[in-house]
């Protein structure tokens, strides 16, 4: 393009704005905006009327009144009383949740604890430790968790003794037994009194938090440290000890005995339960502990290396120094992974643990056909969980934020 | 007294406790007394377990064996091998024809010579070269599987899908040996290399036009008999559906990643409500939507098939978590990038193709083959709604009459070659992050 010397000399004035309706930009977003919408609002409107045609078209039932309706079936695994016949569509929703909750929490309790406890030993300077976890971890994260449920379940648990020849965990005492029918234990009975015993317990609980506060001030005052691990351990047993036995000893054990073909009496967990459970755990321990490890190596070196400076063993190190450290690199992931195992606790399905897919979107589903309601209750109940989850997270994260800076 | 050397003196080996192997032993393994006894610990732990895996799975397994009852009758406690080798075709292929078993395996050899071009360092225009693999070769290969009559549609994707093979094939063999492009080298041997552009371009333009031609013509020619869908299986199926996931996953995360950090509200709410959705609830419902509920949203008589539907879940499912490992990555580019692509003039889509997104994905390298890997992974779970995949073939090992209830050793063998997969992918990422990245390690 050629330039006019002359026009440097003249008097600059403001290009005339053109209102170009195409090119400009507030035009061009609503634009847009106005598009998409259009597309997405025919397109669920499209796919909304196609499913009510079909719906009448085939006669299926529609409408959330299956909820007040009896079911016919019966689960093998439930924490709440359930009668066929009596029970609800309602209820068998709720014994699904709590199902899948109830392994869920377990296996995640179980997998923090053990990832952990890999992710520190791949740190550990001993050698072959180190490689040992590393190939736990490898080896467990590089295999489909569906295969390795389905190997416990039909390798493991279903290949255990008959109950006759039930294994003994308790050391000959039979109070926890294992065999392929799940595993037995003896249960506790709570007697009239026994919320005495709890009363003293709390009351034992309050009274170490303060004595510990009390022996902290008094360090930060004077310097003196207080020995409170001794007496913390002697109150907490003492007292409710003191009352439980004053009340009259108020619990019973309610003992698994053989009867029959099978056991009665006590708490039992299936072994679909039991192979979810160890398989969910060891699983996402390989998740944690690459977690957990990459957390540790995010604290610079020169804090653990001050921390020995002045004197500190290697657990304080760890517990006083590290591991506060890395908490705010090692929470989110971790939170992401226990939603991780709350979501897999859904390949339940796989070997008939009466888990809210397995139960509710499966078989009541095949049993009263309310599949959009069906699959969208079930969606949601996941959909809740996830969602308060990152929401609490956004909180945490939140607050850890503000302390670092 | 001080003696100063006028010449250095020998440099002295290093300490014994550094070089030798009992030195690096008291280092690594006997340190202390805690350590000596966790070593012993671990030595022993590893001792019984490489112990008894050694005698089932080797020492005492059987390899050939007609039926389970005959592994018993040879060992009781060893491994059947015999039933995983006898079922080794079934477990590759599923129930596809056996007589047309070389469709697949051409398919597998056609890729690997479609991707080959991308590992070689003196090839040119790797991005077209990955392009139309994405864009052309499951034409190619969506044809070699199923088969059955060519529409006009599929008869000009597969023409294209040749033609770029065999122009990649050339290119690649000339980029190999010479270190040019095709049309450079094309042009030389014309003799055209000095001619203007435009003669250039209209030669090229002839040879592919003619190109298309000729195997537009020969295509017509043959075609092969139709293998329904329902008869493919095992490991082929596994990887179909985890490759077209692959493939689709990482545009579709793009996509979503970019409407969520869109300015525009609307495209932003949308996008986020969509990825979130998907991504708090498990596959196993998703996919069990896809064939409860896909069949309901579909206009009265238009059916589709049960792989397509698993194959839409698979896809939207992956897109999803692929946008937030996108997202994490676009994160993480400071913004100066932005403001400088912008300085120098380029638009939205400009910055983000040439600048933003690269480095984008380069950092998220190891996350993305992450979730390739979750993905091959999950894919398992298509057997649950009754898709003969690799873990549906491996346990109806246990059902047929020969190898009843043959269940640990199917199983052991597919977990086995997950692990060969998985593990060999995420050590490719490890080499290919230290190979791109560009020294901004700190």
């Amino acid at each position: 393009m050629a330039v006019d010397n002359r026009s440097n000399k003249s008097v600059r004035t403001k290009p005339k704005q053109r209102f170009d309706f195409f090119h400009d930009e507030r035009v061009r977003s609503v634009l847009y905006q106005f598009l998409t919408a259009a597309i997405v609002g025919w397109f669920a409107w499209y796919l909304i009327s196609n499913t009510a045609q079909n719906l009448q078209a085939r006669g299926m039932n529609t409408g959330f009144s299956f909820i007040h309706t009896a079911a016919g079936f019966d689960t093998d695994f439930k924490l709440i009383s359930y009668e066929p016949g009596v029970g609800t569509y309602g209820r068998i929703f709720l014994i699904g949740a709590l199902n899948t909750l109830y392994v869920s929490a377990l296996a995640i309790i179980a997998s923090t604890m053990l990832g952990f406890a890999i992710g520190v030993l791949r740190l550990s300077n001993n050698w072959l430790v180190s490689k040992v976890s590393l190939a736990y971890v490898e080896i467990f994260r590089n295999t489909p968790l569906l295969i390795q449920i389905i190997f416990w379940y039909i390798g493991v648990f279903s290949l255990l003794p008959r109950v006759k020849n039930s294994i003994d965990l308790s050391a000959g005492t039979e109070l926890v037994l294992l065999n392929n029918r799940g595993l037995y234990m003896a249960w506790p009975m709570p007697g009239d009194l026994l919320w005495m015993t709890g009363v003293a317990l709390v009351i034992a609980i309050i009274g170490v938090v303060v004595f510990k506060r009390w022996a902290q001030k008094r360090q930060d005052v004077t310097g003196q440290s207080f020995p409170t691990f001794l007496p913390s351990v002697a109150l907490l047993i003492l007292l409710p000890g003191t009352v439980y036995v004053l009340t009259g000893m108020p619990l019973s054990w309610d003992i698994p005995r053989l009867e029959g073909f099978n056991f009665t009496g006590g708490a039992s967990l299936p072994p679909a339960f039991l192979a979810l459970l160890v398989a969910l755990s060891i699983y996402h321990a390989a998740f944690f502990a690459e977690t957990v490890r990459a957390g540790i190596l995010s604290v610079n070196k020169g804090q653990s290396e001050a921390a020995f400076a002045i004197g500190l063993r290697q657990s304080r190190v760890y517990s006083l120094v590290i591991i506060p450290q890395a908490m705010p690199t090692i929470v989110p992931p971790m939170i992401s992974l226990w939603m991780n195992v709350l979501k897999n606790s859904s390949l339940a399905i796989a070997i008939g643990y009466s888990d809210i897919v397995s139960l509710f979107m499966q078989t009541a589903l095949n049993q009263a056909g309310y599949a959009v309601e069906m699959v969208g209750m079930t969606m949601a109940f996941y959909m809740v969980i996830s969602l308060t989850i990152s929401w609490l997270l956004n909180i945490y994260n939140k607050r850890v934020q503000l302390v670092e800076r | 007294m001080a003696i100063i050397k006028a010449e250095k003196t020998p440099d002295r080996p290093a300490p014994l406790s550094e070089r030798s192997l009992i030195g690096w032993m008291h280092k690594n393994l006997f340190s202390s007394m805690f350590n000596s006894v966790l070593t012993l610990i671990t030595l022993y732990v590893i001792y019984i377990t490489v112990k008894s895996l050694w005698i089932w799975g080797i020492g005492d397994a059987v390899w050939v064996a007609e039926t389970r009852r005959e592994c018993f009758n040879i060992s009781l406690d060893g491994a059947c091998w015999a039933g995983v080798i006898a079922w080794l075709d079934n477990i590759f292929y599923g129930r596809y024809p056996r007589e047309e078993l070389w469709r697949v395996n051409l398919g597998a050899v056609l890729l690997v010579i479609w991707m080959i071009p991308l590992w070689l360092p003196r090839v040119k225009a790797k991005v077209f070269i990955g392009l139309s693999t994405v864009a052309l070769y499951p034409f190619l290969a969506g044809y070699l599987f199923s088969g059955g009559d060519k529409g006009i549609f599929m008869q000009i994707m597969i023409t294209a899908a040749i033609t770029c093979l065999i122009a990649n094939t050339i290119h690649s063999i000339i980029g190999v040996l010479t270190g040019e492009s095709l049309p450079a080298f094309l042009m030389t041997r014309l003799g055209q290399n000095n001619a203007p552009d435009a003669t250039q371009r209209n030669i090229l333009i002839a040879i592919t036009v003619s190109l298309l031609a000729i195997i537009f013509l020969w295509q017509m020619t043959w075609s092969v008999i139709n293998v329904p869908w329902t008869k493919w299986g095992g490991l082929f199926l596994t990887l179909v559906i985890s490759g077209v996931g692959i493939a689709s996953a990482l545009p579709g995360g793009i996509i979503l990643a970019l409407g969520r950090r869109s300015k525009l509200p609307v495209i932003r709410v949308l996008s986020t409500s969509f990825i979130e959705v998907f991504r708090s609830v498990p596959l196993i419902t998703v996919l069990f939507m896809a064939t409860t509920m896909f069949p309901l949203f579909m206009p009265e008589g238009f059916v589709l098939n049960k792989l397509v539907q698993v194959i839409i879940a698979v896809c939207l499912f992956n897109a999803c978590y692929m946008a937030e490992t996108v997202r994490a990555g676009l994160q993480a580019i400071p913004k100066g990038q932005f403001e400088g692509a912008h300085t120098i003039g380029l638009g939205y889509w400009g910055a983000m193709g040439l600048i933003i997104m690269p480095q984008a994905l380069k950092h998220m390298i190891p996350n993305i083959v992450g979730s390739f890997i979750g993905l091959l992974k999950d894919t398992t779970l298509v057997s649950i709604i009754g898709l003969f995949d690799i873990l549906g073939m491996l346990r109806s090992i246990s059902k047929d009459v020969p190898w009843l209830g043959l269940h640990k050793e199917p199983l052991v063998f597919g977990a086995m070659l997950f692990f060969v997969l998985c593990f060999a992918m995420s050590k490719y990422s490890r080499h290919l992050e230290t190979k791109l990245s560009t020294g901004h390690k700190n």
